[in-house]
This record gives structure tokens, C-alpha cells and sequence, in this order.
């Protein structure tokens, strides 16, 4: 790409860090959708059901040990545990789980920075990522502040889809070849065959029609998506529950008891994920 | 594809059932294609009628990854499956799935399967054709009498179940063995005794408080998506619930307990007493229906002497009591933690006890939905048969044995003398998709198709609120020409015994078309005719049907002292912990659960041992050291995971790895804790006390620290705010009413 598309790309990352909001170079807000997610970190029980689910659905290859402990493992959807309480004999209150992937930053740290605009900001309102035109950089991933680009080191074809495993692969996207970063799409496959969907039958896609695989089969429906922009919608109703603004790095909610909250938007990186506390009760 | 018969069948394979309006294409496969050398392969230039390339269609079939039986959905494309989901007309599951259901298409696409017969001859196994096969097998049961024949299988529901039995009758033989690792079957036995209802509904949904004895209910149990619907609506009614979690290795459960508390291995059931002790003399509930042995019994544990025995300290255990009380109705649960020990039935009692004297029965504890046809229902299976299958091979009583969707070579202890029992019998057939360790164990080894391949019908033995049958399709053409489904393959053993009765049955599809025929008109209604009846069923995956409910009595049966003799023996108690993931070892072979990482420990393809840094530092044990777990009955070796979230006196090794076969994605990785179990039995219901092994632990000297390989990068969220957690009186305010 050339060099008026990087510039392009950095004008836009600024003024969205500055004036709050993603805008094009013409200052007009391009949005069509506006994909985000919201996840209940009370209901989350760590059971690892979304991150398979990925697996399935998005063509991601298994590494195996010796590269898993490489930090190779391409699992766009991971499960943090974390043990609170470090001091107590024991963890009374259980463990916390945190399942990452990429927040779809409204102003992402990643963008601009990559040499070629492999990475860029959809009017969805998603980070996408172009896998023919990576080079493999990894300026993104390094500057990622949640770890959830993946790097293939390898050609991992041969090794994670022996014949006929093959066959189970998503003819819907793409299988990544050495040298390419990937990450989460929040599905975009799934997302546009929604979208195509409705523009067949010429309407608007409806509330849970686009849904990505994690939150389709998170067997406590933690996960909840869709689309901010329609008002109706279960997850604007979320966001506007648990006053959670876009386009700030710092929450001023009217009422702070509200359990919404975004990791790391003090960055203003402007995440889509609003995930809700994880709530325990002393006893 | 041409051909009139391969569209025949290919359109009675999908069985026009599709949920979207059109019909998969007929892109066979180009193995199966060509390799039948009987048609001629066909570019999409001329497509099949009924076939929009690039369009995948959703049909209904049902999981068989683990017994609980959710329907799902596949997404077909080109011929092929593609993807598994929830089937939200399922009342197991309503549109969720596990990552065990998640990872079934690497089952079926598995490159290690079986994919012909294979003969044992000159002490190897080779290949056969199905003609060979099937005379042998013909020959070997023509030879056997009666009860020196005998079937053993995983968890078996449906028409299978029937079919089997039918071929149990002809053969005059009544030895079926049903084992399950991952089980419940002490709790259900007390459940029978004391509220008239092996299966009865757990409301967790409808508590308020949930304290768990070890109760596994999300992870490894008995139906893991059933309870996580029902833990979504407890965590979010009107109050949010309370989960109370007691065990001594934390589970995926514990892991979201608001109060997760270490007891001693084996005093659950002494600590439940406890709890009652508080509850009738402190708390002056009623102790109405109680015998007046147990009464007493509660007397001599008072809270003092109960802590001590539990490690559970005195204030927390009058808390919960009195949180018990105020939290009504709550429901008390008891996991395999519980059961498995040689008082397994008494501690279990002692803990359902509990629910009588808090008035939960009729409240949380509902009758549990039952199918109308009794043949039917699942036959769950527990470790009792394993036991006695390995003493009646051991005692010369069997001489042909079908083994399938068990693994006991892999699973038996060897304190049981498997082995030596396998030995004594004369011919051991094994209808497996895999070649795990008892296919390779097998004399005659059947090719079986996968589950996605196959017809079938389960019947989920925990249901929600109403009855049904969920109905299994294949969703594809088999991979491999050679396999046979389940059904065919008894089926075809039918025909030859009671060809009266069962020639006019084609194969097992038309077995399974008939039965439905043949359903009462009262389960058909709505439907024009048998054919439409089929159709809707095949279309939503599953029957609903009229539930029998039995009318649940709240009694307390006298049971045995729970403190049992456990507690006398030294050493650290074996915890051999399943998983939701691997679960018992069966899903060893899936590499998208091999690198999913243990819920707690985030270990991926390994085994490790859990324990305490206490207990570490006193045996001298660092993080990521190679120890040896030492019983009776041998010592496994394995590196040591340093964690807070198990007893001291416990060491957990994690069920699933360990496998001498069963492919490359499993043969060679960690050890299998399964081995070293005593063959200790509950005293009331013979199932193995897979609990209560002692062991002691060893750092192997010179070992290096070599490291176990584990996902996420910290333990601890070092001050970032990533979970956030807040007060339930902060939530309360909020978003409660």
C-alpha cells in the first residue's frame, strides 16, 4: 500500500485517540454497524467451551506441546486464570477467569503501526486483519496490549489437518500459511453471512442473527454480542445498563455501582468488549 | 453423482430432514467416491438437484461425546460436516455446546480410526474383509452357552439399548456390564432410597443456596450443560444464588464458589453430620422422619469434634448452617468426591440428609422427567461392573465378550487383574472407531462408524423439564465404506439368531423407521401420516414426549457411620480428577482437547500431580518437580503442580492421559492414576471407592526442573485491573429487585 494509506491510517488512529470516536479522513463517522460484546465474568466458569468453539469455526491449527510452550498456541480465545488472595492458605473465593481475545479496539494501538495496513478499521467497527497483505512484521502483536495476536511461526497445514482432518476445515475463511499474523474476527464470516442474509431478504439483520461461535455455545450465555447501533439490541441495552460510554478512556458513570467496565481503556485504545465484575458474596 | 441407487439411499441417508429449506449436496467424499469404483465423479457444472454449492445446511442429530445426550446441530457443506452446535429444542442443552461436543468432528475425521475388520492371527492384529469377520464371529458365538456370552459397553440409552437387549434374550445370556468412569451412581442409589427417584430433577436454578459436596455439576458430571443453564438462572434471578462449594481438590465448580473450602478427604460425609447437628439442636429444625440410630448419630458430631475431623473450621461450618437456614429453599449436593470411598454410600446419605431436614424436596429436588417406554431409558453405568466383569473373566465364566464405547483395559485399575482375566477369555470383540487399548486387546476388532456417521436414538437420563427421545442422523456419507453403525452391526448378530423377527428390518435405519412407526398415536399427534411424523422428528433432533413423573417422598434411611475407616490409614488420598475435556481418557485423541488447558492448573498436553506448596515443601517438592505417586498397587511418575486449591492431605493427578494406543495424538503422553487405585468397594453399592487410595509422594531424585507447559502467562493479575470482583451487596443494589 502506499504511503498516503499509512498516513491516512495514523491521521485517523490520532484523532480518534484525540477527539474521541473513529472518523475517516473526512471527518465523517463511517460506522454501519457497530459489533461489540459483552461478557458477564460472574457467569464465566472457565469451562473452555467459546475457545473450542473458535477452534472449530475459525480454522485455527492445534501447535501441539513443544510449540505451546514456545508461545506459539494460535487459541484466538483464550481463559486467563487468576488466583486472587495470594496471601490466604487458600483461594476461598474460587479462581477468576478471564477469557481474551481481541477487544476490536475503536482506536487500535495495532493499526497504525503495521508497515503495510495489513491491519485497518472496517466500517463494522472491526479490527480486521488482511492476511495477503501481511508481511509478518509483528509490529502489531508487539504492540498489543492484550496479547491476542498470533503469529504463525510455522506452516502448520500438514501438522494440525492430517487427512482427512482436512475436511472439517471452514471452506468460509481462509487457512493461515507461515509468516501471517491472525487473531479474533469476532467471526467475521459468520457476521457477513448475516449481513448477506438480510440484504437478500431486504431488511436489517436482526438481534442474534450475527452471533460468533464463543458466544453461541458459552453454556452459562455469559457472552453476549451485537450490534451497538441498533438501539434495540440486547447489547446496547448492556452498554446503556451498565453506563458504559465508547470513545473515552475513563468512565464517568452516574452511577458507579454499575458493573461494566473495559480492560486496559485508560490506554484509549476504546476496546468493544465491555466485560461485567465478577461478583462473590462474603460469607 | 449418478447412479439410482446411490441417490436413493443418499436421499434416505439424509432422511429429507434438513432444518433450512434446502438439501445438501451429494460431494461425496473423492475416498469413498473412487474407491467404490461405481460412480463417476461429477463437477459442479452439473449440479445435483436440490444442491446450492457453498451453502451449508444445519441438521439435527445428538452428541455422544459424554452420556448426558444434548442434541446439537451440524453444519453440512459440500457432503461434509463442518461444525457442531447446541440444538436449542433440546431440553439437555437448548442450544449450547461443551468443548467435548465442540471437538466431535475430530472424532470423526480422525486419522487414526479404524477403518476395517482386524483378525487376531499369530498374535497380531491384520486386516480382514467384513465376510471373513463375520464368519468368525458367527463360529465363536454359534459356540458359546448362555452367560458365557456377555456384552460390555459405555452408558447405552435408546434403540441401541434395545436392540442390544433383544440380543442379549436370543443369545439366553443376561450379562451386560455397564461401566462409566465419570458417574453418579452411589448418589442415585441414595436418591431411590431416600426420595423414591433414582433420577430426580436438581434445581439449582430454583435455589438460593447451593452448597456442594464436591459436586461437580458444570464440569464433570452427569449432565454438565443441563446444570450450566440451570447455574446461569441461579447466578442471575431476583437474589443471585449462593454457592457453597466443599471438596478437596477444586473443581471447574469450585472455581466459581463464593466460598470454596478444603475438607479432608473422605469426611464429607462427617461434616454434612455436622452441619445437621447445628441444624436440629442449635437451629431447632425439625428432625421429623429421621431414624432414631441416624439421630443419635448426629448427636456425637458436634461442631467441635467435627472440625477436627474435617479440617473445616467451627465458625464456617456454623455459617453455613446458618446460612442454610435463612437461604431457603437452598439444595445440598454430593459429587463423586463423596461417593468414592468405602462409606461412599453413608457420607452421600448423611449429605442428602440434609435437603430432608431442609424441606428441599418437592422445592429444588423434582421428580425427574421419565420416558413412557421404560425399555428404553439409559443404563448408566458405574465402576460396580467393572469390578465384577474383572472377577467373573478372572473365574473362567465368559468366553465371548463385545466390548464397545468403554475402554476397561485402559480404565481398570490393575489391582483388578484385568489382564489376567482378558486372558481366560476365549474371544473378545471390540466394535470400536478407535484403536484404543481394548480394541487392541480384542481378538476381532469391528470397524465401527462415528457418530455423525450413524442412526441412532438417546435418551438423556438427566432431562429437563420434559421427556424425549433425541434422535441421532448421520450427517454425512461414512469416510470409510468399510465401517457399520453400531445398530447395523447388532442388528446383523439379530438376524442370524432370530431371523423370524428381524429379517424384515433392512438395516438398522429401518429398524429405527419402524419403532417410530409403531410409537402410540398419542406421541404422533399433529403429524398426517408416519412418514411427516419421521420427518418432523429428524428435523428437530428430538421427540418431546408426555413425562412420566413418579411423586417424590422426603425420608431418611438408617445408613452406616460416615466416617468409615478411611481416615485411619496414613499418606496423602489419591484424587484421580476427570475433566471436562479429556473426561476419562476417551477424548484423549481429539488435539483441540489436548490443547485446551485443565480449567484450574491451564496444563496442556501433559499429566501432572496437584498438591499443596505446604504439603510440597514438606516432602521436599518444588514447582514443575518430577515426583512419584506410590500406592499399594504401584507408582506413576509425573511433575508436580504447586496449588493452594487442594487439601493438604490430598495429591489430585488428572484423569486422561497415560495411553499405551489410542492413536498419536495420545499414545505416550502422562501417566494414567487410574492404575494405582486400590480395588477398595462402597460396602452398600459395590461401586469402586476410586477416592480413597492412599498414597505417599517422592521427589525423584536427580530429576531436572523441566517444565510442564501451561497457557497464560500469570498467575496472579499483579494489580491490573483485568477481573474485577465486587460485593454481592454492591450487585444487589444495582441489578437486583
Amino acid at each position: 500500500m502506499s504511503l498516503d494509506n499509512i498516513l491516512n491510517n495514523w491521521s485517523d488512529y490520532r484523532k480518534a485517540a484525540e477527539d474521541g470516536g473513529f472518523y475517516d479522513s473526512e471527518g465523517n463517522h463511517p460506522y454501519e454497524h457497530r459489533w461489540t460484546m459483552s461478557i458477564n465474568l460472574d457467569l464465566c466458569n472457565g469451562c473452555n467451551a467459546c475457545s473450542t468453539a473458535c477452534y472449530a469455526e475459525n480454522n485455527l491449527a492445534f501447535v501441539g506441546k513443544e510449540r505451546f510452550e514456545k508461545g506459539h498456541a494460535m487459541n484466538w480465545m483464550r481463559i486467563e486464570r487468576y488466583w486472587d488472595d495470594q496471601e490466604k492458605d487458600y483461594p476461598e473465593k474460587g479462581a477468576s477467569f478471564l477469557p481474551m481475545m481481541c477487544q476490536q479496539c475503536g482506536s487500535a494501538t495495532c493499526e497504525p503501526v503495521c508497515p503495510v495496513a495489513a491491519t485497518y478499521h472496517t466500517p463494522d467497527g472491526l479490527n480486521a486483519q488482511v492476511y495477503n497483505r501481511c508481511i509478518g512484521s509483528r509490529y502489531c502483536s508487539n504492540n498489543c496490549p492484550y496479547r491476542v495476536r498470533y503469529f504463525n511461526f510455522y506452516s502448520y497445514y500438514d501438522d494440525a489437518w492430517p487427512e482427512p482432518m482436512q475436511q472439517q476445515l471452514n471452506p468460509d475463511i481462509s487457512v493461515r500459511d507461515k509468516g501471517v499474523m491472525e487473531k479474533c474476527t469476532f467471526c467475521v464470516q459468520r457476521i457477513r453471512s448475516a449481513k448477506e442474509k438480510a440484504k437478500m431478504e431486504d431488511r436489517a439483520v436482526r438481534d442474534g442473527e450475527a452471533m460468533p461461535a464463543c458466544a453461541q455455545s458459552c453454556p452459562t450465555s455469559a457472552i453476549v454480542f451485537g450490534d451497538t447501533l441498533d438501539e434495540n439490541s440486547a447489547i446496547s441495552k448492556l452498554w446503556k445498563k451498565h453506563q458504559v460510554k465508547r470513545n473515552v478512556a475513563h468512565q464517568d458513570k452516574e452511577n458507579p455501582e454499575m458493573r461494566g467496565y473495559r480492560i486496559f481503556e485508560e490506554l484509549n485504545v476504546d476496546p468493544s468488549v465491555m466485560y461485567l465484575e465478577r461478583v462473590r458474596e462474603d460469607v | 453423482m449418478s447412479g439410482k441407487l446411490n441417490r436413493r439411499s443418499f436421499m434416505k441417508m439424509m432422511g429429507w430432514g434438513g432444518v433450512g429449506t434446502a438439501l445438501v449436496g451429494c460431494d461425496m467424499p473423492s475416498t469413498v467416491t473412487l474407491e467404490e469404483g461405481v460412480e463417476d465423479v461429477v463437477s459442479y457444472l452439473s449440479p445435483e438437484e436440490y444442491v446450492i454449492p457453498g451453502v451449508g445446511v444445519w441438521y439435527a442429530s445428538t452428541c455422544t461425546q459424554c452420556a448426558a445426550g444434548c442434541g446439537i446441530h451440524g453444519r453440512v457443506r459440500e457432503g461434509r460436516v463442518l461444525k457442531l452446535e447446541g440444538n436449542p429444542e433440546s431440553p439437555v442443552n437448548k442450544g449450547k455446546l461443551c468443548l467435548m461436543g465442540q471437538a466431535g468432528v475430530q472424532g470423526h475425521y480422525n486419522p487414526d480410526r479404524i477403518t476395517t475388520p482386524l483378525l487376531r492371527s499369530g498374535g497380531s492384529l491384520s486386516p480382514v474383509s467384513w465376510e471373513k469377520a463375520e464368519q468368525v464371529l458367527a463360529e465363536k458365538l454359534g459356540g458359546v452357552k448362555g452367560d458365557r456370552f456377555a456384552w460390555f459397553t459405555g452408558s447405552m440409552s435408546g434403540h441401541q439399548l434395545s436392540l442390544l437387549s433383544s440380543h442379549l434374550d436370543a443369545m439366553g445370556s443376561n450379562k451386560h456390564f455397564v461401566h462409566e468412569v465419570v458417574n453418579n451412581t452411589v448418589a442415585q442409589s441414595v436418591y431411590a432410597d431416600m426420595f423414591g427417584d433414582a433420577t430426580p430433577r436438581l434445581r439449582i436454578d430454583k435455589a438460593k443456596m447451593v452448597l456442594s459436596f464436591g459436586a461437580d455439576f458444570m464440569g464433570a458430571s452427569e449432565s454438565p450443560l443441563l446444570y450450566s443453564g440451570d447455574y446461569a438462572r441461579f447466578r442471575t434471578g431476583k437474589t443471585r444464588g449462593l454457592l457453597v462449594q466443599v471438596e478437596a481438590k477444586m473443581s471447574l465448580t469450585g472455581g466459581s464458589a463464593d466460598l470454596w473450602m478444603p475438607v479432608k478427604p473422605g469426611t464429607e460425609g462427617v461434616l454434612a453430620l455436622g452441619v445437621a447437628n447445628l441444624l436440629l439442636n442449635k437451629l431447632k429444625m425439625s428432625d421429623a422422619g429421621i431414624p432414631s440410630d441416624v439421630r443419635e448419630m448426629i448427636n456425637t458430631y458436634d461442631v467441635t469434634s467435627v472440625a477436627r475431623i474435617t479440617g473445616v473450621a467451627g465458625h464456617r461450618i456454623q455459617r453455613v448452617a446458618a446460612l442454610l437456614q435463612e437461604r431457603s429453599p437452598s439444595l445440598v449436593l454430593a459429587g463423586a468426591t463423596v461417593e468414592g470411598h468405602t462409606h461412599g454410600y453413608a457420607s452421600t446419605a448423611a449429605v442428602m440428609m440434609l435437603n430432608h431436614i431442609l424441606g428441599n424436596v418437592g422445592k429444588t429436588i423434582e421428580p425427574g422427567a421419565k420416558l413412557p417406554f421404560p425399555q428404553l431409558a439409559a443404563k448408566r453405568g458405574g465402576t460396580a461392573d467393572l469390578a465384577t466383569f474383572a472377577e467373573a473373566a478372572k473365574g473362567q465364566q465368559l468366553d465371548v465378550v463385545i466390548f464397545h464405547g468403554s475402554n476397561p483395559v485402559y480404565t481398570a485399575p490393575a489391582s483388578l487383574g484385568l489382564d489376567d482375566g482378558l486372558a481366560n477369555i476365549d474371544f473378545k470383540v471390540a466394535i470400536a472407531q478407535f484403536p484404543d487399548e481394548t480394541a487392541m486387546a480384542a481378538d476381532l476388532v469391528l470397524p465401527a462408524a462415528s457418530y455423525l456417521e450413524d442412526w441412532g436414538t438417546q435418551v438423556p437420563t438427566f432431562l429437563g423439564d420434559s421427556a424425549a427421545i433425541q434422535l441421532q442422523q448421520p450427517l454425512m456419507e461414512k469416510l470409510y465404506a468399510d465401517t457399520r453403525g453400531f445398530g447395523d452391526i447388532v442388528l446383523g448378530l439379530l438376524k442370524q439368531l432370530k431371523a423370524a423377527d428381524f429379517d424384515k428390518f433392512e438395516d438398522y435405519y429401518g429398524y429405527l423407521r419402524n419403532a417410530f412407526a409403531s410409537l402410540p398415536a398419542s406421541v404422533k399427534a399433529g403429524a398426517s401420516s408416519d412418514d411427516a411424523f419421521w420427518n418432523g422428528a429428524l428435523q428437530a433432533g428430538v421427540v418431546m414426549l408426555p413425562a412420566d413423573l413418579v411423586t417424590l417422598k422426603s425420608t431418611v434411611i438408617a445408613f452406616a457411620d460416615p466416617r468409615g475407616g478411611d481416615d485411619a490409614a496414613s499418606g496423602l488420598t489419591l484424587i484421580p480428577s476427570p475433566r471436562m475435556g479429556l473426561w476419562d481418557g476417551r477424548h484423549a485423541n481429539l488435539p483441540w482437547l489436548q490443547e485446551a488447558p485443565d480449567q484450574i492448573s491451564k496444563v496442556v498436553w501433559d499429566s501432572w500431580a496437584e498438591i499443596h506448596p505446604e504439603t510440597a515443601k514438606e516432602n521436599g517438592i518444588s514447582q514443575g518437580d518430577l515426583i512419584s505417586v506410590s500406592s499399594a498397587h504401584g507408582e506413576i511418575r509425573t511433575r508436580a503442580v504447586l496449588l493452594k486449591s487442594m487439601h493438604r492431605d490430598a495429591v489430585a493427578v488428572p484423569l486422561g492421559q497415560g495411553h499405551e494406543a489410542y492413536g498419536r495424538y495420545a499414545k505416550g503422553i502422562g501417566i494414567n492414576p487410574l492404575k494405582i487405585i486400590d480395588p477398595a468397594q462402597d460396602a452398600k453399592t459395590g461401586e469402586l471407592a476410586m477416592y480413597a487410595t492412599r498414597v505417599s509422594i517422592k521427589r525423584v531424585a536427580g530429576s531436572e526442573q523441566f517444565g510442564l507447559v501451561k497457557a497464560g502467562g500469570s498467575d496472579t493479575q499483579a494489580g491490573r485491573k483485568l477481573v474485577v470482583t465486587v460485593p454481592a451487596e454492591q450487585l444487589q443494589r444495582t441489578e437486583g429487585t
